[in-house]
């Protein structure tokens, strides 16, 4: 089942009755804010040549703007966010990045309370965000921790509901066997 | 009775009268300073003034620093907006502590706290008719 937003693609998966996988793409990288940054940089290095008469300048510019898009592609940009819900085992969230680096984080399902839509003050607007709520192992009714998810992809309330209402069906589910246990 | 009602008291009026005798003795004292030169202050016999620089680095000092507290307030409610990963985004001491009241039948249901699991269930799933 596929969604698509004005930027971001969700994805959703089923792989059994009890394991679902939700994936969702960011926008890729612009040729046009690729080539403002490149051209930016580019200028103020001749700029400063004009104004040194130092070559070096130049040749640690092209330097710097290799070795910036490498960094940025590896370390900041996010291509596609993913989760995947397995109903007896946890959680898995899943980044990977421009330059097909992957990063990962398992929750097990005994830590997590509920996967909730929250909503927050970011900068000067409110979002909705989704995000798993951790249990307290002291206190099991108290939230301890809130992990939230899809930071950098932010889909928009629709892709989130449609979220939501997915795990929500799978999280029933170990409630129906933690009882007949 | 008068004095249980909520309308200004008399004293009010009388502290409102000082402060505003205070505040215009206050700024002709400002004026006659700023603007009368010293050899006739001093001629008055009155020599212990601060210096004239100040009367036109005080009010530079006021209004940059009013000017300034726009930013300053704009950048603390920035800093103190709890971050999206913080509980305080979902409950916080009061509503953990809250006690419950016993539901009445026939009577609105008192003033509570809902956790938030239940608000995303209403809203989103369409759930139950509490």
């Amino acid at each position: 089942m596929e969604e698509r937003g004005d930027r971001t693609a969700l994805q959703c998966r089923q792989y059994s009755a009890s394991c679902r996988e939700f994936s969702v793409r960011c926008q890729p990288v612009q040729l046009r804010s690729l080539s403002a940054a490149t051209c930016s940089v580019w200028l103020a290095a001749y700029w400063l040549f004009v104004l040194t008469q130092n070559s070096m300048v130049l040749s640690t510019a092209i330097f710097i703007t290799l070795i910036g898009l490498i960094v940025y592609l590896h370390f900041v940009k996010i291509d596609q966010e993913s989760l995947l819900v397995i109903a007896s085992l946890g959680i898995q969230m899943t980044s990977s990045y421009a330059s097909g680096k992957e990063n990962t984080t398992f929750i097990e399902m005994s830590r997590v309370k509920d996967v909730v839509i929250n909503e927050a003050i970011c900068m000067q607007k409110v979002i909705y965000y989704l995000c798993i709520l951790l249990r307290d192992p002291l206190d099991p009714q108290s939230v301890s921790e809130v992990v939230p998810l899809f930071q950098s992809s932010k889909p928009r309330l629709n892709c989130l509901v449609e979220v939501y209402r997915s795990c929500q069906e799978i999280l029933e589910q170990r409630k129906t066997v933690s009882q007949t246990l | 009775m008068v004095e249980n009602s909520p309308s200004p008291l008399p004293e009010r009026a009388l502290y409102g009268f000082v402060l505003f005798l205070a505040a215009q003795f206050g700024f002709m004292l400002y004026l006659v300073w700023a603007y009368v030169p010293e050899s006739w202050l001093f001629s008055l016999g009155l020599t212990y003034w601060p210096q004239k620089y100040w009367a036109v680095a005080l009010p530079v000092y006021l209004l940059v620093t009013i000017g300034l507290a726009y930013i300053l307030l704009f950048g603390i409610n920035m800093m103190s907006t709890a971050p999206l990963n913080s509980t305080h985004t979902i409950t916080d001491n009061y509503a953990k502590n809250q006690q419950q009241k016993k539901y009445q039948e026939e009577a609105i249901p008192a003033l509570r706290d809902i956790p938030i699991s239940e608000v995303n269930r209403m809203f989103f799933l369409g759930d139950g008719s509490n």
